[in-house]
């Protein structure tokens, strides 16, 4: 019998794994237990209240995502936010960037007044927007003062998502724009003086300079900001009081999964299999945004 | 090496003693501690307005003062109350005893968390007092599980400025009423405030004979129901004498109807103090709820105590229901008029009957329907609420948008079982 470790080595290790227990205890409690125990429920028939049962079934929770026309909509309808919210608050988040590393005065002041929105929790936000969405509200008036029709943007199907991608819009561009401008400071000067010798103006300056060399941030900021729309509940939450309506219009997937948990009963295992579905879809998005960037290098 | 071990040792017990402590913290709160000879029972439910929550208080104070061995604890939830009180109750920290709506009730009882109450009750109880539909909303094969601590129907509102105005009269059929709303909009204001949900629209889903829910499935796809529910539609969108509360940019029936944008609403109970807080001001006066077909309709919404099937401490949780639910009990609480008395001697002690404002409420519970129905009640509520506002807004005709919702929430029933 070859020993491969000395014994020195081994307790070396093992005074690591002591020193590293509490992190991992707490890694394993609160992150790989529940994600293990949801791959679990999500092949059971759960019935948590009362009598606890686990019926396993296999993939039926999976098939049944398929047929159920309300999960459809749900991911229809957080499809439609994702590819409107993503390039949106990319596109802003670059030119309130580069606006604000043009060299203008207070530019300070506009970087702190710019990343207000970001600070607000969400929850805040959102109700102020319902003020502001209100048929009455102060939307709807500078709408009406400037012969533009106005809707009921909390009642009315049509108009509620786009209600919920402005303000998302409005109100993550910030944060990414801080990314921006901090990556805007390693493009070198020199670049720009170049080609302003060369007689570029400000926008080719944008365009052929700016732009290029922010690439793989904005691989990055995509990236995130796909994995946040995805995630949408908060807002959608709230704008509709938990029932995603109305007429299913602001119903997202994650809105869908929390019905499902929390408000249905014995359908926990249904919730967690459909949120299994929600990450393979991001994974998916995420991959495919990677193919198309080719910025592999850096993330 | 050895001290070292031992050093590392004790750190990582410290620090993984602290996270297991953190995390079962407070396990005091559920009334599992005896202390000289008292026991403490905790008792959920939602919040209401601080004269609301002072009256449960003074309630409580005098069972206290009955029972000097019962401590109760009063828990306040403020928000989500349904998901909370599943969620502790599946982790075995439910309070002893809690509120639960008449809606909720069925399909909680079925999972066998309620304790059944029939073997609790005395003679003195007096069960016979309770109005038999409210009760009924709470029984399950014969079983009693809960008590009803109040209930509300609903009655019309009419604000009596607009109706002089407009030189009309209060209406007591539905005809007339659609007939009035059309004297009284004008100007941003509509005749009749509407709610378009299942909860409100009920009673006049089933006017004409149909039925909503048929063996615990959704049947509001059947021409009886949209035949009886077209009217409404019809009334907001060929009318347009009538609206929804977030088309005038308000937040609830009450408001849009303490706002003077709506003449009429169909109001529970809780508006009446509501009114009488945020618009003082407001002239108004109630009536029974018009009549559909000659027939009289209304909702009732009720709310039950319940004693948890899991506590410790049954005899004191129904000790606390029997006083609260009890002739005593019932009366302080309901002695304000925040809610209306479940029962017949309680509300005849308190005269609301005869009360200009409130009488029209009490007299709807001879006719009124309970909201609530079967263990999928809740399922079926959603999809009829989601697709019910679609044809409200007239996006698509209400035949073609409930017989739709209807398979939805079939499929999605089915799916469950």
């Amino acid at each position: 019998m070859s020993r491969k470790y000395s014994r020195k080595k081994l307790q070396e290790a093992g005074q690591g794994y002591f020193f590293m227990s509490p992190t991992l205890f707490v890694l394993a409690c609160f992150i790989l237990g529940p994600i293990f125990y949801a791959v679990f429920l999500s092949f059971h028939n759960v019935r948590l209240l009362g009598e606890t049962a686990f019926n396993f079934v296999g993939f039926a929770n999976y098939e049944r995502v398929f047929d159920d026309r309300r999960a459809l909509i749900a991911l229809w309808n957080t499809f439609k936010y994702v590819i409107i919210v993503v390039p949106c608050q990319t596109v802003l988040a670059i030119v309130l960037a580069a606006t604000l590393n043009a060299g203008m005065k207070g530019e300070k002041f506009f970087r702190i007044v710019y990343f207000l929105p970001t600070l607000t929790s969400s929850a805040v936000l959102t109700l102020i927007f319902m003020w502001m969405y209100n048929r009455e509200g102060l939307v709807n008036f500078g709408l009406e003062s400037l012969g533009l029709p106005t809707y009921d943007f909390i009642g009315d199907p049509n108009v509620a998502l786009t209600a919920i991608m402005i303000m998302n819009i409005w109100a993550t561009a910030p944060f990414f724009m801080v990314i921006y401008l901090a990556a805007l400071q390693d493009i070198p000067d020199s670049l720009y003086e170049a080609a302003e010798l060369d007689g570029a103006g400000p926008i080719r300056k944008f365009w052929s300079i700016t732009v290029p060399h922010l690439k793989p941030i904005t691989s990055f900021v995509v990236i995130m900001g796909i994995i946040g729309t995805f995630q949408l509940f908060d807002q959608s939450y709230i704008f509709s009081g938990g029932s995603g309506g109305p007429d299913n219009s602001t119903l997202t997937v994650v809105l869908l999964i929390y019905q499902y948990a929390f408000k249905t009963m014995d359908t926990m295992g249904y919730a967690t299999a459909i949120a299994f579905m929600l990450a393979i879809v991001i994974l998916v998005a995420t991959l495919l945004q990677r193919k198309f960037s080719k910025e592999e290098n850096l993330y | 090496m050895k001290k070292k071990w031992m050093v590392s040792m004790s750190v990582t017990a410290l620090l993984a003693g602290g996270v297991l402590a953190g995390c079962s913290s407070d396990n005091g709160g559920e009334g599992s501690s005896d202390e000289g000879g008292k026991t403490t029972i905790t008792l959920a439910g939602w919040g209401g307005n601080p004269t609301e929550q002072d009256l449960l208080q003074q309630t409580l104070d005098d069972f206290e003062a009955q029972n000097p061995d019962i401590d109760v604890k009063l828990e306040v939830i403020a928000d989500q109350y349904m998901d909370v009180m599943k969620t502790r109750l599946i982790g075995g920290e439910g309070p002893d005893v809690f509120y639960l709506d008449a809606f909720e009730a069925p399909a909680l009882i079925e999972t066998g968390v309620l304790e059944p109450l029939d073997d609790y009750v005395t003679e003195e109880f007096d069960v016979e007092d309770f109005e038999a539909p409210l009760l009924e909303a709470f029984q399950q094969d014969g079983v009693t599980y809960g008590f009803p601590k109040d209930y509300s129907t609903l009655a019309l509102f009419y604000n009596k400025t607009l109706f002089e105005e407009a030189g009309v009269e209060v209406p007591t059929t539905w005809e007339e009423m659609m007939e009035v709303s059309k004297a009284l909009t004008k100007d941003g204001v509509y005749g009749y405030g509407v709610a378009p949900e299942l909860a409100r629209q009920y009673f006049v889903a089933e006017s004409l004979g149909g039925s909503v829910v048929e063996d615990n499935m959704a049947n509001f796809g059947s021409d009886e129901v949209i035949e009886a529910l077209q009217p409404i539609i019809d009334q907001h969108n060929v009318d347009k004498t009538s609206a929804q509360p977030s088309e005038v940019g308000a937040s609830s029936g009450g408001d849009m109807f303490g706002q003077q944008r709506a003449a009429m609403v169909l109001e529970g109970n809780w508006n009446i103090p509501y009114l009488e807080e945020t618009f003082p001001e407001l002239e108004y006066g109630t009536a029974e709820v018009p009549t559909i077909n000659g027939e009289k309709g209304t909702m009732a919404f009720t709310v039950s105590y319940v004693m948890n099937a899991a506590s410790e401490k049954k005899e004191a949780s129904w000790k606390l229901i029997e006083y609260l639910t009890g002739k005593e009990g019932m009366e302080t609480w309901t002695s304000k008029g925040f809610a209306l008395p479940t029962r017949k001697s309680v509300a005849e002690k308190l005269g609301y009957a005869n009360d200009e404002l409130r009488g029209p409420l009490v007299a709807g519970a001879e006719y009124a329907t309970v909201w609530a129905n079967g263990t999928n009640l809740p399922t079926i509520t959603n999809n009829f609420n989601n697709q019910f506002v679609s044809a409200f807004l007239g996006e698509r005709p209400l035949d073609e948008a409930l017989k739709e919702a209807e398979e939805q929430a079939n499929s999605e029933i089915e799916a469950n079982n």
